[in-house]
């Protein structure tokens, strides 16, 4: 699975980062770093990631665009 | 009735099973000056941008208006960063972030999902066979107090000290206008006073031999900003112990009682743990376990929504209505758990969210998917349950369901 962040939208709030640690990174207080491809034994931490965004700016499967799934 | 009474009526304990009906009376009337000198708001749009505004102050020194209920103020203890502005806050929460969450710490939260795990299975285990279970007693208390225990490398047998130091502070909180407030107040102030000392000796106890919790870590930790002081310390320990269990107690408990009054939806979530993350969003939108942030104060004369509120007023955001705003949510008096866009503000918002949101959410999610299955068979043996006091920090004080 792809993903992608919205990072218009994103803004900071880390939750993503402590929910699936291998695939989000932060550098320094607020730059956002991640894995766009989702390793399969991570899904599971990324679609709690992706139902914790505040501002719902990370993007899975279609929704990361065409191929996405 | 007059929009001037609606603080009043809403903090009115004969309103704590059902608030919704006076957070839409709330939105229609926009935003009224109450007969004790607050305001109110209710709306998204206006509470999700006042979140936002460095205009507002979190620290109750900046009050003009003489609070109706003052909460207790510490001789001996500075404020917790809950309570503090930037750029104090701001260095206080870093600071304790250090040993919680990213950058410093990003596993942290993930790492606790096994010990979750187990304290949950082996909660919703004892359950087995019962004819009658109180949900909050049972299930949704030791879990999260158990956690934040550990967490913090509170002693397990210390947990019913823990609890009583809790209950005496949050009984402060509650508005109860038929109390005399003083002994609640005093009561709190001594419960504060002691569980500072207790944690502040723990930590004490750890420096320079760090054994794995946070208490030791704030006590170990030197980063490039130095560390917290004693007090700072011992202020920072005592919100984490209670804000670390309190509020997701009741997300637990409004989440057990919300879905067994969907039962279809019960059923569903039971078979499909997937959806249990976005469930809990949908949890905190709908029954939010903090329903308003009463400790805002503008720094100067601010307008919102065409209303100025001056310098100085309580001003009141109603996170609780906020998510019921129809004109950001669809059909909002739905619990929908697959509910789309769903940017809830029952964690605050901006630099004050919630500290602790990322473990509430786990927790909340690993207990509903231990507990869910237990439920077969239960019902509601009342309905509303009984309710804890506080408007503020508002769910059940007992949840009893019985088989049948």
């Amino acid at each position: 699975m792809r993903i992608v962040v919205d990072l218009n939208r994103c803004q900071g709030y880390a939750q993503c980062v402590f929910l699936a640690p291998e695939v989000f990174e932060l550098h320094g207080e607020e730059a956002l770093m991640y894995d766009p491809a989702v390793p399969d034994g991570q899904l599971e931490r990324v679609a709690r990631a992706v139902a914790a965004c505040p501002v719902g700016a990370v993007l899975a499967g279609e929704r990361a665009g065409p191929g996405g799934g | 009735m007059s929009p001037q009474t609606l603080f009043r009526r809403i903090t009115d304990y004969a309103h704590r099973a059902d608030p919704y009906p006076l957070y839409a009376e709330l939105r229609a009337n926009g935003v009224v000056r109450q007969e004790d000198g607050s305001y109110l708001v209710g709306t998204y749009d206006e509470v999700a941008a006042l979140l936002h505004d460095p205009r507002l102050s979190s620290d109750r020194r900046n009050r003009t208006e003489p609070d109706q209920r003052p909460l207790p103020v510490r001789d001996d203890l500075p404020p917790s960063f809950i309570g503090l502005d930037d750029p104090e806050h701001d260095r206080l929460r870093r600071l304790t972030m250090r040993s919680f969450g990213p950058p410093h710490s990003p596993g942290t939260v993930d790492a606790l999902h096994t010990g979750i795990t187990a304290i949950a299975d082996e909660l919703a285990g004892a359950l087995h066979g019962r004819d009658r279970i109180d949900i909050v007693d049972d299930f949704a208390y030791p879990l999260p107090v158990t956690v934040i225990c550990r967490l913090l490398g509170v002693p397990a047998g210390d947990v019913p000290r823990v609890r009583a130091w809790t209950t005496a502070i949050i009984a402060a909180l509650d508005f109860a206008p038929e109390q005399d407030p003083e002994p609640l107040q005093e009561a709190a102030l001594a419960a504060q006073r002691e569980m500072a000392g207790y944690l502040g000796s723990l930590a004490e106890g750890r420096r320079g031999g760090p054994s794995g919790d946070m208490l030791s870590a704030l006590v170990n930790d030197d980063g490039p900003e130095g560390t917290l002081t004693g007090p700072e310390l011992m202020s920072t320990a005592v919100l984490l112990l209670i804000a670390g269990h309190e509020t997701t107690v009741n997300l637990i408990a409004n989440g057990a009682l919300t879905l067994l009054r969907h039962p279809d939806l019960l059923v569903r979530l039971r078979e499909a743990p997937e959806l249990v993350p976005q469930a809990v969003e949908e949890l905190l939108r709908y029954e939010p376990p903090v329903q308003f942030l009463p400790q805002r104060t503008p720094l100067t004369d601010i307008e919102v929504a065409g209303v100025t509120v001056p310098r100085g007023a309580p001003l009141v955001l109603v996170l609780a209505s906020a998510n019921r705003d129809p004109l950001r949510f669809p059909d909002p008096d739905r619990f929908d758990p697959m509910r789309e866009h769903n940017q809830h503000l029952g964690f605050g918002g901006g630099a004050h969210s919630c500290f602790g949101a990322p473990l509430a959410r786990i927790e909340t999610q690993i207990a509903l998917n231990a507990l869910l299955p237990r439920l077969e068979g239960f019902r509601l043996a009342e309905d509303p349950p009984p309710y804890r006091r506080s408007p503020v920090l508002r769910g059940p004080r007992r949840l009893p369901v019985v088989r049948g």
